[in-house]
């Protein structure tokens, strides 16, 4: 009973119907995923019943969904058990060395495969034995009455090279699943100037705070003279403990690792606003810089007042760069503009500050405000990710290249060669097989007939 | 325009040209026709690279040098020129000049749509930064080697369907003219094979670039997916004939159904919501 389960499952674990059907349902599901659109969130939105069927069947996340992954297992099932089955015969095939003296080989071969020498015959034998000793790595010699088979063959690992492939894809398939359970993709937009420990992770909506602080000291963007941007930087501190662990510029194609998370330069963007230089006058002194984005507060001690810039508007009313700041003291709690264009507007409206004393930038007495201007400020947009079957993933990519090679490249060849006493003269003839490149082999026992050829000077 | 776009479009009359005189040796069975051909294709390709060198200088001029691989239109005339190549190293292999009929027209579409498809604009752009990597343009080159190899797979099966049935008494036109099924399979398996090589390694280059720009080697992007999906397809041929042995129609009709993936893998996927499609 149990032997025949076991009988029911390499066959049909062993099947290559079952690869055909796995290969062509993770197509149809792959062309389903880049049909439905991936990773959108529907909960909340309409509800219907083929809303509801989809989102059931993970239909809006299959690259990750349950049945995807059973898919994979299946697949990798599929894989070992057929290898295991077929593992002994290749083994076979690589490691027993047929007997030299084979007939099969030598029927019906091409009569250019026989040459008719008139030399001695132990001389003959030592030039092949020479030669094939030196291209071929398994060797056999043997004497039989008056005829002395030679036997040399290579390639044998190719056999190998369809395990290699198959195993390199397990490799694979592990890496990715390993990468989907343990790691972990995210999101970060820092502000130039500003810090920040949280990334936003891209699936399930969650968040990580992590145990270093990154802070984005300066952003820049160099353009083309299209206006296409040509390169964007970040340069960042990566701050642990109070302290800064590593310094860097951040650039596309060239991501930052740190403590095993790999950080990118994925995207930028302006903050809403921007960065305002103001000028602070008192009285008749020497006016100061103040350089403030909106929100920003200030402690104005003598007066005991907090000043905050509430709005940053690059365009105010049609009349250009504009600051709205909010003051406030024990005993008054007021607002005023603060505009760049100030003296073109006086001459158009006379009387402004009558009018509208809200754009007098003195109204906070004693001080007077102008607007030197507004300046752009970026946020960074950092993608992150923490993968640890990468390398795996890297592995079994390079390995399946070598597979490939070994399967598509090379063969395995077997040369027989018989010399034997005819008359006067001296008849050789050589024959070979190769496991599938018959093109090669027969390149390959012409050049040994030349071979031998050249060395008895008969070319 | 630029001195660049011009030879180049001009290089798309050659091919047509070439493709006639293929056809012609094919109809007539004669030699030179074919020999005519095959000058003419050498002359388009070696025309060819002097204009894509050019490109490639001229983008250096223009201060965004980088190599002639970075849009849809560069992309279609490396296509056509890797066909080309392809093709006459195929035709030195086998000495035998019937199949250009089948292949250099493809080179001539693939070079007529990128040089008067309004769709396809022929300025030299400079690359945006994500753009900007030695893993990108191996990843091109082995993308399009693999392209081309399926497209020439394609051609052989059309031929092989043209071919009909080769024991019936009757045989119709196509049939004296083709070359025998046995080796129009014989060459679409080792064409279906070069390509999935070259698949493989511009997937794994692919994946390679995206680890290093975009913070994942894998996002199931759609170009990505379709990728992958073209290479299951011929996966599941190769195996049909390693381990089934499948063979002639059935072969034939798989690599259609292949080329048809190849199709949507370049250009379909722009008119799937996507994040990054460049080509
Ligand atoms: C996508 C993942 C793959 C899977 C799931 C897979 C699965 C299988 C299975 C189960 C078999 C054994 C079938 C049988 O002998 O009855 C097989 C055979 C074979 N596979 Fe794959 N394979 C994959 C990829 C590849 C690749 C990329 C290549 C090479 C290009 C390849 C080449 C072969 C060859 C040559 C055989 C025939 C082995 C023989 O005749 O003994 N496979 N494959």
């Amino acid at each position: 009973m149990l032997s025949k389960i076991k009988n029911l499952f390499i066959s049909f674990f062993s099947s290559l119907k079952l690869t055909i059907v796995l290969l062509l349902i993770i197509a149809i599901v792959s062309i389903l995923g880049t049909v439905i659109p991936q990773g959108v969130d529907v909960s909340g939105k309409i509800e219907s019943d083929l809303l509801n069927t989809f989102k059931f069947l993970q239909l809006f996340d299959v690259y990750h969904s349950l049945w995807f992954i059973l898919l994979m297992v299946l697949l990798s099932l599929n894989l070992i058990v057929c290898s295991l089955k077929k593992a002994p015969a290749a083994w076979k095939l690589y490691s027993i060395i047929p007997s030299p003296d084979r007939k099969k080989p030598f029927e019906n071969i091409p009569l250019d495969r026989i040459l008719r020498l008139q030399k001695d015959k132990d001389q003959v034998i030592g030039i092949v034995k020479n030669i094939l000793l030196k291209k071929y790595k398994r060797f056999r010699k043997k004497d039989l009455d008056e005829i002395t088979f030679l036997y040399g063959e290579k390639g044998a690992f190719s056999h190998f090279g369809i395990y290699i492939i198959h195993m390199s894809i397990l490799i694979i398939i592990t890496g990715a699943i390993v990468g989907s359970l343990m790691g972990f993709e995210g999101i970060m937009n820092i502000p130039e100037g500003e810090s920040s420990n949280i990334a936003r992770l891209v699936r399930h909506n969650k968040v990580k705070k992590f145990d270093f602080t990154i802070r984005c000291d300066a952003f820049s963007i160099e353009y083309y003279s299209n206006g296409m941007p040509k390169e964007y930087r970040s340069s960042l501190s990566f701050i642990k403990d109070d302290k800064v662990a590593y310094q860097g510029p951040l650039l596309v194609n060239h991501p930052i690792t740190f403590q095993d998370i790999r950080f990118y330069q994925a995207s930028y963007g302006k903050m809403p606003g921007g960065k305002a230089h103001l000028n602070v006058k008192k009285g008749d002194e020497n006016p100061n810089q103040l350089t403030a984005m909106q929100n920003d507060s200030f402690y104005f001690k003598e007066e005991d007042a907090a000043i905050t810039i509430k709005r940053v508007e690059k365009n105010f009313m049609n009349i250009g760069p504009a600051v709205l700041i909010a003051v406030q003291t024990s005993d008054a709690d007021f607002t005023f503009w603060v505009i760049k264009n100030l003296s073109r507007l006086k001459s158009q409206i006379p009387g402004l500050f009558e009018k509208f004393p809200k754009f007098d930038p003195g109204s906070f007495k004693p001080y007077n405000f102008t607007l030197n201007k507004i300046e752009d400020t970026y946020y960074t947009g950092i993608q992150l990710s923490y993968d640890p079957g990468v390398s795996i993933v890297a592995t079994g990519s390079f390995i399946i290249i070598i597979g490939i090679f070994v399967t598509f490249f090379s063969s395995h060849k077997k040369i027989w060669v018989r010399v034997e006493g005819e008359g006067e003269q001296v008849k050789l003839s050589v024959a070979g097989t190769s496991s599938k490149d018959p093109v090669a082999l027969q390149r390959e026992i012409n050049n040994i007939l030349k071979n031998i050829k050249n060395e008895l000077g008969e070319a | 325009m630029m001195i660049n776009t011009v030879i180049l479009s001009w290089v798309t009359f050659v091919y047509f040209l070439s493709s006639i005189f293929y056809i012609l040796k094919l109809v007539t069975g004669k030699q030179l026709p074919g020999i005519i051909a095959t000058y003419i294709s050498l002359f388009g390709i070696i025309v060819q690279t002097i204009a894509l060198i050019l490109r490639w200088i001229e983008s250096y001029k223009l201060g965004i040098g980088h190599a002639p691989l970075s849009n849809l239109y560069e992309s279609l005339i490396f296509f056509a020129w890797v066909i080309v190549l392809l093709y006459l190293i195929i035709e030195w292999r086998i000495k035998s000049r019937k199949l250009g009929a089948f292949i250099i027209p493809f080179a001539f579409i693939a070079m007529a749509f990128a040089s008067f498809s309004p769709n396809v604009k022929s300025r030299i752009q400079p690359l945006i930064p994500a753009l900007q990597s030695n893993w990108l343009i191996s990843h091109v080159i082995s993308s399009f080697l693999g392209y081309a190899a399926f497209t020439i797979a394609f051609g052989l099966a059309l031929m092989y369907f043209l071919k009909g049935d080769e024991r019936k008494r009757k045989n119709g036109f196509f049939s004296r003219i083709l070359p025998s099924k046995d080796i129009l399979d014989e060459l679409a398996y080792q064409s279906i094979v070069m390509g999935f090589i070259f698949l493989t390694l511009g997937i794994i280059t692919g994946s390679v670039w995206a680890y290093s720009a975009w913070g994942s080697y894998w996002s199931w992007d759609p170009k990505e997916t379709w990728s992958l999906i073209t290479w299951l397809i011929y996966a599941t041929i190769l195996h049909s004939r390693f381990v089934r042995g499948w063979r002639g129609k059935r072969m034939a009709i798989l690599s259609m159904i292949g080329f048809a993936s190849v199709l949507f893998t370049y250009f379909g996927v722009n008119y799937l919501p996507g994040l990054h499609s460049y080509f």
